[in-house]
C-alpha cells in the first residue's frame, strides 16, 4: 500500500476523505518545528473492507502551537482503521489532539484503533489529548490510548554510563520514541526531523 | 601508571534523604578482583551506582580517586571514557534503539574523547562480531532493540558484550549472576574471565558465592548497613556460605 506523506505547511493535506468498499489508504502527517499549525481531517469509511492507516508526528520544541483534530467515521461494517500520533513538545509549546472514532449502529465487525503519545521536554510545555470513542454497534473491536511523559531517566543514565554524551543520549531517546512513525518516512525527511530535535 | 586504581575514602551517599552508604573505605590495586558481598539492602548496588555516577544518589561526604582523578567530579560519560564500566543488575530496555547503533554511538564517543580516529564501518563490524562471539551471541542479536524482549540471561550476556566492546579498566559487576541458570552463568563468567588483564580490575558485587567460583577474587569485603565490616581473602566466602551474614561483624 502506498503511504502518502504530507508535511503540513508544505503539502496540501486532504480535509475530507471517503473510502469505498475495499479501498485502502495509508497516510502520514508531519508537523515540523517552528510553525504553528491547525489541521482537521475527516475520514469516512463507507464500504466493507475499507482500510485507513493513519499516522502523524508533531514536533513542537519551541513555542509552537499545533492543533490537530481527526474524525474517523465507520459507516459500514467490516471496515478497519488504525491511527498512531506521536509528538515531542518542549519549551512553551502547546499541542492539542482531538481524535474521535465514530462507529455507526449497523457497522458491525468494525475494527478501529487509535493511539496518541506525547513526550514533554519541559515543565512549561503543554499537551492536551482527547481521544474519544462513539460506538453504536455491538460487535466491534475498538481501542484508544493516550500517554504523556518525560524522557526516562533510567534509560538516559544507562546510555550515558556507556559513554554516550548526555545531549546525544537524549537525541537517541527521542529518535527511539518517534521511530514507530518515523520509519514510515523517506530517509531524507526522517533525517531532517532528527536534525531538528533540540 | 598508578598502582592503586581506585581509592574510596569515607564515602557517604543518600537517596531521597535516606543515607545508604555510611562511610565506605575501599582501595583497589591494578589487576585485582574484589568481591563485595552482603545481605540485601546493605548498599552493594548503591556503591556501584555511585561509582558510575547515577544522578539519583547524592554523595554527602568522602572522596573517590580513580587513577589519580577525582571520580565524583566526573559525569557518567566521562567515567566511561576513563575506563569505568558498570554491568547493571537490571539492564534497561531501550525500545527503538538497536544494539548496533547503541554501541556505535558509545564506541564513537569514547574514541573521540580519547583523540582516536573514527572506526570505518568495516572495522566496527569486525569488532562487533568478535565481541559477540565472546558471549556466544548470534548475528541477529546486533539488530535487536536494546534489551527489549530479552530473557534474564540474554540481558546479562548483553551487559558482558558491552563490557567487551568498551574494554574497561575497572569493571563493576552488579549482581551479574542473579537470575541466571547454570549455562548462562558459565557463559557470562567465562566472558568476564577472558576480558581480565594484569592492568584491569573488577568489583564483583554479589549476594551468593556461585559467581565467585568462576571469577576468583583476590580480596573479599562484606558490606553491612552501609559500611564494610570485614575484609579478607577467599576464606571469607566459605565462612559466609557456612554461617551466613548474621555472624559476620566488624
Amino acid at each position: 500500500m502506498d503511504n502518502r506523506i504530507y508535511v503540513i505547511g508544505r503539502d496540501y493535506a486532504p480535509q475530507f476523505l471517503r473510502l469505498d468498499a475495499g479501498e485502502e489508504v495509508s497516510m502520514t502527517l508531519v508537523f515540523l518545528p517552528g510553525r504553528d499549525a491547525q489541521l482537521s481531517m475527516e475520514v469516512d469509511l463507507v464500504g466493507p473492507g475499507a482500510r485507513l492507516d493513519l499516522a502523524g508526528l508533531y514536533l513542537c520544541p519551541g513555542s509552537e502551537r499545533v492543533d490537530l483534530q481527526v474524525l474517523v467515521r465507520h459507516a459500514s461494517g467490516g471496515s478497519f482503521s488504525r491511527q498512531l500520533f506521536k509528538g515531542i513538545v518542549g519549551g512553551s509549546a502547546r499541542a492539542t489532539f482531538d481524535g474521535l472514532i465514530y462507529v455507526a449502529p449497523d457497522a458491525q465487525k468494525t475494527e478501529a484503533y487509535q493511539e496518541n503519545h506525547s513526550l514533554l521536554l519541559s515543565d512549561t510545555a503543554r499537551v492536551e489529548s482527547r481521544p474519544q470513542l462513539e460506538i453504536y454497534a455491538d460487535d466491534v473491536k475498538c481501542s484508544h490510548g493516550a500517554t504523556t511523559g518525560y524522557l526516562n531517566p533510567d534509560e538516559l543514565f544507562y546510555l550515558r554510563s556507556r559513554g554516550i554524551p548526555e545531549a546525544e543520549a537524549r537525541h537517541l531517546q527521542m529518535q527511539a520514541f518517534l521511530a514507530p512513525v518515523a520509519r514510515r518516512l523517506p530517509d531524507a525527511l526522517a533525517e531532517e526531523i532528527y536534525a531538528s530535535l533540540p | 601508571m598508578n598502582k592503586v586504581l581506585l581509592e574510596i575514602k569515607g564515602l557517604r551517599a543518600s537517596v531521597e534523604g535516606k543515607e545508604i552508604l555510611k562511610g565506605v573505605d575501599l582501595t583497589i590495586g591494578r589487576g585485582e578482583v574484589h568481591a563485595v558481598m552482603g545481605p540485601n539492602g546493605a548498599g552493594k548496588s548503591t556503591l556501584g551506582a555511585v561509582l558510575a555516577g547515577r544522578p539519583t544518589f547524592e554523595v554527602t561526604a568522602g572522596s573517590v580517586l580513580y587513577d589519580g582523578r577525582d571520580l565524583l567530579a566526573m559525569s557518567p560519560e566521562e567515567r566511561s571514557w576513563a575506563g569505568l564500566f558498570l554491568s547493571f543488575q537490571y539492564p534497561v530496555e531501550i525500545p527503538g534503539v538497536s544494539i548496533t547503533n547503541f554501541m556505535k554511538s558509545a564506541v564513537a564517543a569514547r574514541r573521540k574523547a580519547q583523540g582516536l580516529p573514527e572506526l570505518t564501518p568495516g572495522e566496527y563490524l569486525k569488532l562487533l562480531k568478535e565481541k559477540m562471539a565472546l558471549v556466544q551471541m548470534k548475528g541477529e542479536f546486533a539488530r535487536r532493540e536494546v534489551n527489549v524482549g530479552f530473557s534474564g540471561g540474554e540481558k546479562k550476556r548483553n551487559e558482558v558484550f558491552q563490557m567487551a566492546m568498551l574494554e574497561p579498566t575497572l569493571s563493576i559487576l552488579d549482581e551479574t549472576d542473579s537470575g541466571l541458570d547454570v549455562d548462562a552463568l558459565r557463559i557470562v563468567a567465562e566472558g568476564v574471565q577472558k576480558l581480565r588483564t594484569p592492568e584491569t580490575s573488577a568489583i564483583v558485587i554479589t549476594h551468593y558465592q556461585r559467581l565467585l567460583e568462576y571469577i576468583v577474587p583476590d580480596v573479599v569485603h562484606v558490606l553491612k548497613d552501609g559500611r564494610i565490616v570485614r575484609t579478607g581473602g577467599r576464606e571469607l566466602v566459605d565462612l559466609i556460605e557456612k554461617e551466613g551474614y548474621e555472624s559476620i561483624h566488624g
